[in-house]
């Protein structure tokens, strides 16, 4: 344990020791900009951060954290993304993951997965999404099928992140029988990407990273003590996962579109002030809202509902640097071989995963407008 | 001033402005003077014009208090005019007496006036930016109301999923704007607050409007006021397409794109 194993005493003495330590060690990404030495760099830059305890901070000792406020994990997320010294995907997933397996996995199960996870040793995935589930995720149909102490799990995963480089995967499954009401017959397990009967095959995407995956599940044997939580407890789970989707991982996406709204300023010096302006007022009111977010849920706040506008604002930030980054690079996307055009195509997708942008305004209209039903 | 003695001000200052809007003596000038405003705003200057401006656009009552907030950001005693710049290049002086003018807002006292001295405008900006997310929650207050009570097709429209999304845009531009008015706190702070509030301002302006079809062109509904006000408010001190502009400038004579919240 380095001397940044100690604990800091506030949020800021935390950054500032980070941001020595980080000076003191080149982690500087390779050469290699493919997905594969994305997910390579990710892994280094976990490990050597969890070596030196910063990936551990944030996190309960029982999974191997060093405690403290999740800001802590916030701070390490913006030090990193703000250095472009790991991709945002890739870094996200760790706050959709670990928190389930915290609050769901068997404690020994936690304590020994976990570590494995936030120190780069294994890259997990989240096998939620399917062919006939996207914007109804509760109509779900992944068959998980009961047999003495193991569960027999047949179905179709797709938009599954990762699962080309993932050794595990937090899956949801269709449980119960034909009378369950649907929103209790869906089971999470904690599944080993090598079990005989899975099959992983990527989507070609319009950006050309081939981030997404159909994963196949054909007969798969999983033990009963890998499921997370009790039958039917997969809907909370999934639910569970929004409050950290909407603070954490937000807070870590708006850090690297600021660090893209600078690119452009260098990129286009020739730019209108109306044009750079509009991108930029988008991207400080999302940053205002979500930073409000960020110390609602520090203060141990119920996030809910009202995170839908946090969705709706940052999905619209981002589509406006993109679209501004085109317009002010005239046929630089369409000509250059650039990292502004898988990122543009990238951002096409902002207002379609984690929830479309139409469910978003019904969830707005419903809950917190109190307009009624459809 | 503890949370207990500002809530209990916000409820006087509620009841006050709201009664004045019921008698349709939408002028709270006297009323405000008499609870002490100016007091207020040297004791507590943000929280006072955050609480006054914002309850001056929930209710649809108005004041000449701008000037107030400038004087005061000017080290000047309060209670006077003192020369706005308005979008355009054009300056004008929102008078504390009288109860109309020839503007687009006819219930303002504003009138077009010589160009005055430069002075601090970003508390000024800030407290309008109040105002307009105040009006902007009136006109979604009146637009929801309205699609819950209006029935065609034997059903509400607040049914349609066309309608609801406008209304949800209205709140999503409303409480992003919000949020940057409690993260003011310098110049280039101030300007991006009272640019947001405007354009959520002009945003539910016209999503309101739509939303409620014919009755919100007539002068007999309320939502006309709001309408035009905000457009007025918008232009004070700078539109929000004039400030958009200014802080592209900001943001490019910087090279970097400043982060002005955070954790």
């Amino acid at each position: 344990m380095s001397s940044s194993g100690e604990s800091p005493a506030t949020v800021e003495e935390f950054r500032s020791n980070l941001q020595s330590w980080l000076a003191d060690h080149d982690l500087t990404p390779g050469p290699d900009h493919s997905l594969a030495g994305h997910i390579e760099q990710m892994g280094r830059i976990r490990r050597e951060m969890y070596d030196a305890g910063w990936m551990r901070y944030g996190w309960p000792s029982e999974v191997g954290g060093l405690g403290g406020p999740p800001t802590l994990r916030l701070v390490v997320a913006e030090e990193v993304l703000g250095r472009n010294l790991a991709e945002p995907g890739p870094y996200s997933m760790m706050e959709v993951l670990v928190p389930n397996m915290i609050s769901y996995a068997r404690p020994e199960l936690a304590a020994e997965m976990v570590p494995r996870y936030l120190r780069g040793e294994e890259t997990w995935c989240q096998g939620f999404s399917e062919p006939g589930s996207g914007s109804d995720l509760a109509s779900l149909s992944t068959r998980a099928t009961p047999d003495g102490d193991n569960w027999v799990i047949s179905g179709q995963k797709v938009w599954t992140s990762f699962a080309q480089f993932s050794q595990r995967c937090v899956l949801l499954t269709r449980t119960g029988s034909a009378d369950t009401p649907k929103h209790q017959g869906i089971t999470a397990f904690f599944v080993d990407l090598d079990s005989p009967g899975i099959s992983v095959r990527p989507l070609r995407t319009m950006h050309g990273v081939d981030e997404f995956c159909e994963v196949y599940f054909d007969d798969v044997v999983v033990p009963g003590d890998r499921m997370l939580g009790n039958p039917g407890d997969g809907w909370q789970l999934a639910n569970d996962l929004l409050p950290f989707e909407r603070s954490t991982c937000f807070w870590q996406r708006i850090a690297y579109l600021f660090t893209r709204m600078d690119r452009l300023l260098t990129d286009a010096p020739d730019a209108s002030d109306a044009e750079i302006g509009a991108a930029y007022l988008a991207l400080h009111t999302v940053r205002c809202k979500s930073a409000e977010t960020q110390r609602r849920f520090a203060d141990g706040a119920k996030l809910g509902a009202e995170t839908s506008i946090d969705k709706v604002l940052l999905a619209g930030a981002e589509q406006r640097l993109y679209d501004t980054a085109r317009d002010l690079l005239p046929g630089v996307l369409e000509l250059d071989e650039t990292s502004w055009r898988p990122e543009f195509l990238y951002s096409r997708a902002a207002t379609i995963y984690g929830g479309t942008a139409e469910i978003q305004r019904n969830i707005i209209a419903r809950r917190l407008l109190d307009l009624g039903k459809e | 001033m503890d949370d207990r003695e500002l809530g209990m001000l916000a409820d006087t200052l509620h009841k006050t402005m709201s009664a004045a809007a019921a008698a349709e003596t939408p002028n709270v000038e006297g009323a405000l003077a008499e609870l002490g405003w100016l007091e207020m705003l040297d004791e507590i200057p943000d929280q006072a014009s955050a609480l006054v401006f914002r309850l001056l656009g929930e209710t649809g009552t108005h004041a000449g208090v701008l000037n107030d907030v400038v004087l005061h950001a000017a080290g000047q005693p309060g209670g006077g005019t003192v020369p706005l710049p308005f979008t355009g290049g054009r300056w004008v002086i929102w008078e504390r007496t009288g109860d109309s003018g020839s503007g687009l807002d006819g219930e303002l006292p504003i009138r077009t006036a010589p160009a005055g001295e430069q002075v601090p405008l970003a508390a000024g900006r800030r407290a309008l930016g109040w105002w307009l997310v105040g009006s902007s929650r009136a006109m979604l207050s009146l637009a929801r109301r309205h699609a819950l009570d209006r029935v065609q097709f034997d059903r509400p429209i607040a049914s349609f999923q066309a309608v609801r999304h406008r209304l949800a845009e209205t709140l999503v531009a409303i409480e992003g704007a919000e949020s940057t008015l409690r993260a003011a706190t310098d110049d280039l702070g101030c300007l991006l607050a009272k640019a947001a509030a405007g354009q959520a301002a002009l945003t539910a302006a016209k999503h309101c409007q739509q939303v409620m079809g014919g009755i919100g062109f007539t002068a007999e509904h309320d939502l006309h006021r709001h309408v035009k006000r905000v457009m007025v408010l918008d232009g004070l001190l700078g539109s929000a397409r004039e400030l958009t502009g200014e802080a592209g400038a900001a943001v490019r004579a910087l090279g970097r794109a400043p982060r002005l919240a955070n954790l």
